[in-house]
């Protein structure tokens, strides 16, 4: 007789597995080589472990345990590179850092934009319309992303929050040029220079900024429920995204 | 905070030797991995991993992982990063349901997938305040990953090659509820129901059906060298005006098991992966 799905649920045994892995005080998430590079010229004596695509560079800043990595600016590889990254070297915070272009109209180039929060804007879904009847992009809706949560169900994140003490910090740090706001930061695989359509997405999604990777490091973070903070310099120098994150490691306890 | 660092500690707990499967089977939605589950016979063990659950069992000569990952990018891509790291498996299948693409298919087909991609990614042109936006104006961008040898980023405009073998065994395999094809498969957190832009993604990228998963789930078996294949169920057909059915992934969820009853054990040394 074929048993049923409840069924083999009250038989299945809950696994008890020991903790082996090695915790760390700070993950940092870099978009690229040129972001990274002051980060590692700082840490002492990296070491550095491959595992697949991705690269992590082990060592201390200011007296605290740090684990980098690169999330090659897109999703995917921002994502797995967490993920293992948590797996590998548990973290007490992540620190997601880059470059971005603005949402916000009000935004300077140089003003670093500390998330308040963040929002993973690549979901869509569009109503139906026949052949040559063409797109109609103004009349998609946004689809938010449904994250696995305990007990096997998907609970629905418009947006994805930031650590409010590491955010606290973060504000009351010197900027490198321009100004230090609070704002949500958004990412995507695109890079969007429609008017139109980022007047769009900052209606839809609260947006002060897009880039490729930082919300979806934090719907990772969220995830794995670790705290998570993000950074992003608009529209360069690139070089101040690792120079501010080096303050906030510095201050931060 | 005291949820985080439950979840923070249940993660670092899987740094274990745990036995390696030869399969880990994936599906986003319970209705995916249900009949599954089933399949796996009487000695199930469960494991759970921070958000993520795996069911570990047998299926013909095969011990298997059934991993229920979530819906999209961010779940799909960290449930398969852990079920890599926990379980090594040997072959990855990521099996569900899928958005018809293409006008010959329909409800309870099944699409193998030759290759699968993510198609979300682009670069609009510049456009003024007023002048709109024009979504069949915009270039893709190709999934990037980097080489450890020669450490350099490498696109891959196609996505990623379906493994062979697996290919051919789920070519051969039976389909109780529709037809089989060899096809690809796009990824996206998107739902397309505009057939203009359905029609244009069909064109553009080759695909076959669109769901949220396979593209993202290949890339992550490319980077560990993991043999790969993905296995779609059309759920719903925008050509035809068939509305979504959930019940369609029960097709592909028994197709899966006759996969798995057929493929031949993995002991042998795994066929060459082809460059994409």
């Amino acid at each position: 007789m074929k048993r049923t799905f409840l069924q083999l649920l009250v038989l299945a045994a809950a696994a008890v597995i020991p903790l082996r892995a090695e915790p760390v005080d700070l993950l940092i998430v870099a978009t690229d080589d040129a972001a990274l590079q002051p980060i590692i010229e700082k840490m002492a004596q990296p070491q550095v472990e491959t595992r697949g695509a991705w690269t992590f560079w082990s060592g201390t800043l200011s007296g605290k345990s740090v684990v980098l990595t690169r999330s090659e600016g897109d999703p995917l590889n921002a994502v797995a590179a967490t993920a293992l990254a948590v797996r590998l070297h548990p973290p007490r915070l992540i620190v997601s850092f880059g470059t971005a272009r603005a949402h916000d109209l009000a935004l300077r180039a140089g003003d670093v934009v500390v998330s308040a929060s963040f929002a993973a804007f690549d979901g869509m879904y569009s109503p139906h319309l026949g052949l040559d009847e063409g797109s109609r992009p103004a009349q998609w809706e946004k689809l938010p992303h449904l994250l696995m949560t305990a007990g096997e169900k998907e609970t629905a994140a418009e947006s994805f929050p930031a650590d409010s003490s590491a955010l606290t910090l973060a504000l009351a740090l010197a900027p490198v040029h321009g100004r230090v706001v609070r704002g949500v930061l958004g990412s995507a695989n695109q890079v969007n220079r429609e008017a139109d359509r980022i007047e769009w997405l900052r209606a839809k999604w609260h947006t002060s900024t897009e880039d490729g990777e930082s919300a979806h490091v934090a719907g990772c973070a969220a995830l794995l429920g670790v705290p998570v903070i993000g950074f992003r310099i608009v529209d360069g120098p690139v070089a101040d995204g690792a120079t501010f994150t080096l303050s906030f490691v510095e201050a931060w306890r | 905070m005291k949820r985080a660092i439950l979840l923070f500690v249940a993660l670092a707990a899987t740094l274990r030797a745990a036995e390696p499967v030869d399969v880990l089977v994936q599906g986003a939605e319970k209705l995916e991995v249900r009949e599954l589950i089933a399949g796996l016979g009487a000695d199930v063990q469960k494991v759970t991993i921070g958000p993520f659950s795996f069911w570990l069992g047998h299926v013909g000569p095969h011990r298997i992982a059934v991993s229920l990952t979530g819906q999209a990018l961010i779940n799909c891509t960290t449930a398969t990063i852990v079920g890599i790291e926990e379980f090594h498996p040997g072959l990855i299948v990521n099996q569900g349901t899928s958005g018809a693409q293409a006008p010959y298919l329909t409800l309870n087909d099944i699409i193998v997938g030759r290759r699968a991609l993510d198609y979300d990614n682009f670069v609009t042109p510049v456009a003024a305040p007023g002048k709109g936006s024009s979504p069949f104006s915009w270039t893709p961008v190709a999934q990037r990953l980097r080489d450890p040898s020669s450490g350099q980023l490498v696109p891959h405009p196609d996505g990623f090659a379906g493994d062979p073998g697996a290919l051919a065994v789920a070519m051969r395999t039976r389909n109780p509820m529709g037809r089989v094809f060899a096809g690809v498969i796009g990824s996206a957190h998107e739902v397309n129901l505009e057939l203009d832009r359905v029609r244009w993604s069909q064109r553009t990228f080759g695909m076959d059906v669109e769901e949220m998963e396979s593209g993202h789930v290949a890339a992550v078996a490319h980077a560990y060298r993991i043999r790969y294949i993905a296995f779609r169920v059309v759920s719903d057909a925008p050509y035809e005006g068939v509305p979504f059915n959930p019940n369609a992934a029960r097709t592909t969820a028994l197709f899966t098991l006759n996969f798995l009853e057929n493929l031949p054990p993995l002991a042998s040394p795994p066929l060459p992966r082809p460059v994409p």
